[in-house]
């Protein structure tokens, strides 16, 4: 199954011209024969061809705009990147220190930028970065409908939803798939009966609902509740605390303070909703802080991602209790049925 | 007839000169208000980290003209994709003829705009502190010469009217 076959984003490369300046904005401005749907990532690089990344292709691009060869590329320059920062950023880089502490900050709408230059650190820890050299804009997409197709693996039989925690390796469409989990799950599905959720997301990044001045960009539903910009193990605590939710939703688990804010969370008898990195479930196994997770048994579901046909191919979903693959059991039931084998299992 | 000319004289005259002491007079207080303006500004970007064209949206709508036209276009300007530098300098060439404030003063605050939002909160607060002390320093001279000048404006202009009603008796 892929994510992107829903396709309901409204990005346009009108809307993307603006974070770029100097040339970029000229070349973004014209630009041909390219449509933004095919990108999932725009990278610059002080000195090397300017580059769209897509699914499985690499497309350089030249001065007016239009795709070429690697040699005929336009070649980024200081000052393309500079103005480029100055308008990502609205001239405010004081605004964005703790965004580049953590190397990217997020735009409106989601879309991350990543941030590579010469690291400043006090202590062991990164206290900023300057002569900044290299950026990557990763365009988030809102796919409405993606995970209806997951939802009822993640379902008890009486309709109760299970701890999940999707697993892929970046750019696999982990955000995009979480983003349409929490809708659904606030709006609810009453043909699976499963009634409207509350839904508490800690939005650590700002990937999720893409707030803007406390609106969110993306609809989450009518009973989501964001906290923006808040790390995820204090977070966790004061959504439990102040807006009493069903489950709680949160991106990219990874810290020693998520798994204590997870148990605790959990001892309030809330859900689970997040996302790790981890290309296969072998590998989130020998996570230190995943691997804690595991042993004590927090999620009952696991959904695999990966890129095999597109971002956001769902490889499979596990029942951690069994071990059992869910959606492959499903997937070769219907192919038997299909071919008058009867059920595999 | 002749006393009504007379009159006309005197009252342009004074008229005039009362015009040119209101403008000396609207110096410091301008000054004072930039000072208010770069203090909101401060607490803005070091305590809210608050990404300058909202900071600016916030000025607009906390200082009195003629500085909230300038905080004005300056948010529009950023908001329109220029940089901070270009819109600092481009919105004092293009307002600086609705102020009564003099080179000197535009000098210190045309460089207010060459650092603005390109580093740290600390370095932030450094520079506009700086650009403070300068300006109060200058609210203060200014202060002291509004007050003679603008006295004399007044006076001057009535006395010139009455002089030229004497040459033209």
């Amino acid at each position: 199954m892929l994510l992107h076959t829903n396709l309901s984003s409204t990005l346009e490369w009108a809307g993307v011209t603006p974070w770029f300046g100097g040339n970029l904005n000229i070349i973004f401005a014209q630009i041909r024969k390219v449509a933004l749907a095919e990108v999932e990532e725009i990278r610059v690089r002080v000195g090397q061809p300017l580059l769209l990344q897509g699914s499985g292709r690499d497309i350089f691009l030249n001065a007016l705009g239009v795709p070429c060869r690697q040699k005929e590329a336009y070649l980024v320059s200081r000052q393309d990147l500079a103005l480029t920062l100055e308008r990502v950023t609205q001239s405010s880089l004081y605004a964005a220190e703790e965004e580049l502490k953590q190397g990217f900050f997020t735009l409106p709408g989601g879309h991350r930028v990543g941030i590579a230059g010469e690291a400043i650190l006090r202590g062991k820890e990164v206290q900023t970065l300057k002569h900044i050299s290299a950026l990557n804009f990763r365009l988030a997409r809102e796919i409405r409908g993606s995970a209806r197709g997951v939802i009822p693996f993640l379902l008890k039989s009486d309709g109760d939803f299970c701890h999940t925690l999707m697993l892929s390796a970046p750019r696999a469409g982990k955000t995009t798939l979480l983003r349409d989990l929490i809708y659904l799950l606030s709006t609810g599905i009453p043909e699976l009966g499963l009634r409207g959720q509350t839904v508490g997301v800690v939005d650590e990044r700002g990937e999720l609902a893409g707030m803007r001045q406390g609106i969110p960009t993306y609809n989450l539903g009518p009973r989501t509740d964001v906290l923006d910009g808040c790390p995820k193990g204090i977070g966790m605590s004061m959504l439990v605390r102040s807006m009493a939710p069903q489950i709680i939703a949160v991106d990219e688990l990874g810290h020693p303070d998520d798994v204590s804010a997870l148990a605790d969370a959990l001892r309030t008898g809330v859900k689970i909703l997040a996302t790790a990195h981890a290309s296969s479930w072998d590998e989130a196994l020998h996570r230190p802080i995943l691997k804690i997770l595991f042993t004590e048994k927090v999620f009952t579901r696991i959904v695999l991602l990966n890129r095999q046909h597109g971002p956001g191919t769902i490889a499979g979903i596990i029942d951690t209790l069994t071990g059992r693959n869910l959606y492959e059991e499903t997937r070769l039931e219907t192919i038997g049925t299909k071919a008058g084998l009867g059920p595999i299992v | 007839m002749l006393i009504l000319g007379c009159v006309g004289l005197i009252t342009g005259c004074g008229g005039i000169g009362l015009i040119i002491a209101g403008r000396i007079r609207r110096r410091p207080r301008e000054l004072r208000e930039f000072l208010t303006a770069l203090s909101l500004l401060d607490t803005e970007i070091v305590w809210g980290a608050t990404p300058l064209p909202e900071a600016f949206a916030s000025l607009e709508e906390r200082v009195e003209r003629p500085w909230q036209g300038f905080f004005g276009e300056l948010k529009d300007r950023l908001l329109s994709g220029e940089s901070a530098a270009m819109a600092w300098k481009g919105v004092v060439r293009a307002q600086s003829r609705q102020f009564a404030l003099k080179l000197e003063d535009w000098q210190v605050i045309k460089d207010l705009g060459k650092g603005l939002g390109q580093s740290d909160r600390q370095q932030q607060h450094k520079q506009l502190e700086l650009v403070q002390r300068q300006l109060a320093l200058l609210q203060e001279q200014a202060g002291t010469w509004a007050e003679k000048q603008a006295k004399m404006w007044s006076y001057l202009g009535f006395l010139c009217g009455l002089a030229g009603v004497i040459i033209l008796i």
